[in-house]
């Protein structure tokens, strides 16, 4: 006889889960009770958002399922900001609460809140397990739904008392979806389609997104980019998706993109869309997106197609089928030679690479800081402009190098993360940017770095304001700073210092030697090779800004290059 | 007004699913009709949506773990309705639109 916990956790490893991440609370205490011997290792953060997070850095680096567990009432509802996170970012997630027991469900017990309701709009699937036999098939669902065709977050919640309740144990079971309704898989027909189409345009170009890594076929869409020669561009979940070295590529777009990708897109006749969801930070005014091209979409979810604009081709399935079956086909035709229209668009704009203005210092030293990675790095950015300026620099061609909270924008996002990531990754340089206030949020998980000593090597890129939003009162809100003022914040250099954790601090002063000073030079080194945690805090502009930006409700073509004279 | 009928295994949360579907995009439930039908159910939904939103509905609907079957009484439906196009006829349709 086994008690419902102990199945819990031999489902778990039945699916192959190494690590949680978790807080313990009381209705999800049987569980932890049981986590001595199971094989499951548990860490420990010092917030349930900081478990989910780091759950989520965990399932993004790997590709497997992250698993965050938490206690019921507040315990869960602090996995709500992940969950959707994850949602928005196509996360395999998993998330196990506690739940009060099963006759005060209902009642408005202690720490009772009704998990399943909450994030129903959120998950892509979730039980409420109302018998110790149902647990395994729970289990078993629950990973088949986070993993299979767009990954996805997962909620179980488990009524204490079924957590102590017993039953013979005959082992996991495996799950066998119910058939679906039948998929087109937009056989043969849609790769000659394709091929007329790239015949007849002299201005073809091509998207990658996330679900390019997503898939698995990061080497096969690459071979198939490698013969296309199109001009080449990513979302930002996409960054290494495509070598930046690769003559076609154009870097970043959408709204803080390079200005080469945003005319690319606007100018295109024909726009072929690897695993990108077309969103607005992508398209900015959807009525002027991309206003001379059709569409080919290549995509596994049918619910992201024509949310934004119609496409004229989707071709649904995953990349991995797909993109061979288009490239076997382009081998046996000819294409017209596309050299002239991408020398155009790979010439539009290279200044754009020198970086101007109160952010050149800023710009400048993560430059530096990404030129002097180890080859195996992971890059975690939090939310904010320096997000933005760490994608526009990003130069790895690693697919899950570059990590960010993008379409839920959750800030707090990063330093969790990296604590999953680094586990996932023991060997990696892990490098974690954060903005002075997105680090504040989840700054506790200091201790989660302390006490397992990971090596990851945070920035706080310090402006004293909540600079994005900043940024928009300046250009957009005639300068009203409203409650964007982070000017009396806490000495980040003391604070690491009381978590046990080497810091200093960098002025941007010293990025305005270029190339910088062996001093210089040497202390980012050291702070790169480390063997232990270390915090760099990087004194910035205030009001450096984040350039070339699509105004929201503009078209990609009228970004703005620089600030104004009177902005 | 449209309506939209909805086949579904009657698991835990699927209706709340199919009619969140609706509400998100600030719809009104004109009506709501779930009952069993045959091994399953069924649950009719009459809204008042434009063209782009019957697409949307049918593609989220679908997406729905234990989601069997949409339909829909309208006289004219939108492009994209089912949850991919149909291997004959739609992959053709496409085709002959994409070269236009």
């Amino acid at each position: 006889m086994l008690k419902g916990a102990d199945i819990v956790l031999k489902c778990l490893r039945a699916e192959g889960v190494e690590l949680v991440f978790g807080y313990p609370g009381g209705a999800i205490m049987p569980l932890y009770d049981a986590l001595e011997g199971s094989g499951v290792r548990h860490i420990l953060t010092r917030h349930e958002q900081g478990a989910v997070f780091a759950a989520e850095g965990y399932a993004r680096v790997t590709g497997e399922v992250g698993v965050a567990m938490a206690t019921s009432g507040p315990g869960a509802t602090n996995l709500v900001t992940g969950i959707a996170d994850a949602k928005m970012d196509s996360v395999p997630l998993v998330c196990i609460t506690g739940q009060v027991r099963s006759a005060l469900i209902g009642t408005d017990a202690f720490q009772e809140t009704d998990v399943f309701g909450v994030t129903l709009s959120l998950t892509k699937w979730s039980r409420l397990v109302r018998t110790i036999d149902e647990i395994p098939e729970v289990i078993a669902e629950g990973f088949h739904w986070a993993r299979s065709g767009r990954p996805g977050p997962v909620v179980i919640d488990i009524p204490t008392d079924m957590l102590k309740a017993k039953k013979e144990f005959s082992g996991p079971v495996k799950f066998t979806p119910q058939p679906r309704p039948a998929e087109a898989k937009a056989e043969g027909g849609f790769t000659d389609t394709i091929v007329t189409m790239l015949q007849q345009s002299s201005k073809p170009v091509a998207l990658v997104g996330a679900g390019a890594k997503l898939s698995g076929a990061i080497p096969q869409l690459r071979r198939l980019l490698d013969d296309l020669k199109v001009p080449t561009f990513a979302t930002v979940h996409g960054l290494g998706a495509v070598p930046p070295q690769a003559p076609y590529y154009l870097g970043m777009v959408g709204m803080h993109g390079t200005r080469a990708a945003n005319m690319a897109l606007h100018e295109t006749d024909l726009l072929l869309v690897f695993g990108a969801r077309l969103d607005d930070r992508v398209t900015g005014d959807a009525t002027r997106f991309a206003p001379y091209a059709k569409i080919v979409h290549f995509e596994i979810d049918p619910g992201q197609l024509d949310r934004v604009r119609p496409c004229d081709l989707p071709v649904i399935g995953n990349l991995a089928a797909t993109v061979p079956a288009l490239q076997a086909e382009l081998r046996r035709h000819s294409l017209p030679d596309f050299s002239a229209w991408r020398a155009l668009a790979c010439g539009h704009e290279r200044a754009e690479l020198d970086p101007r203005g109160l952010a050149e210092p800023t710009i400048r030293f993560l430059d530096e800081l990404f030129s002097r990675l180890p080859a195996d790095n992971v890059v975690i950015a939090d939310v904010g402009q320096h997000q933005m300026w760490a994608a526009q620099r990003y130069r790895s061609s690693s697919p899950r190098g570059f990590i960010t909270s993008g379409g839920l924008g959750a800030m707090g996002f990063a330093l969790p993360a990296a604590v999953g990531v680094q586990l996932a990754k023991p060997d990696t340089c892990v490098l974690c940017v954060s903005g002075d206030g997105g680090f504040q949020m989840n700054i506790q998980e200091l201790a989660t770095v302390h006490r397992l000593g990971l090596p990851i090597k945070m920035v706080i890129i310090d402006n004293k304001y909540l600079g994005m939003v900043r940024q928009w009162q300046q250009l957009f809100y005639q300068r009203n700073y409203a409650e964007t003022d982070l000017s009396d914040n806490p000495d980040f250099v003391e604070i690491a210092k009381a978590y046990k954790i080497h810091s200093f601090r960098l002025n941007e002063n010293v990025m305005r030697e270029f190339p910088v000073s062996n001093q210089t030079g040497d202390e980012i080194d050291r702070f790169l090779q480390s063997p232990e945690p270390e915090l760099l805090v990087f004194d910035c502009a205030p009001e450096a800004n984040v350039f070339p930006m699509v105004p929201a409700g503009a078209a990609l073509s009228e970004m703005l290059l620089e600030e104004e004279p009177s902005q | 007004m449209q309506a939209f009928m909805i086949g579904y295994r009657n698991t835990q949360g699927t209706l709340m699913r199919i009619l969140n579907a609706a509400s998100r995009r600030a719809l009104d439930l004109s009506s709501v009709q779930a009952e069993a039908a045959e091994h399953d159910h069924q649950v009719t939904l009459v809204l008042d949506v434009n063209q782009k939103q019957v697409g949307q509905l049918y593609r989220e609907w679908h997406s729905i773990a234990d989601v069997i079957a949409v339909s829909s009484a309208a006289t004219r439906t939108a492009p994209w309705t089912a949850p991919h196009p149909p291997l004959g006829v739609g992959v053709e349709e496409s085709r002959a639109a994409a070269r236009a």
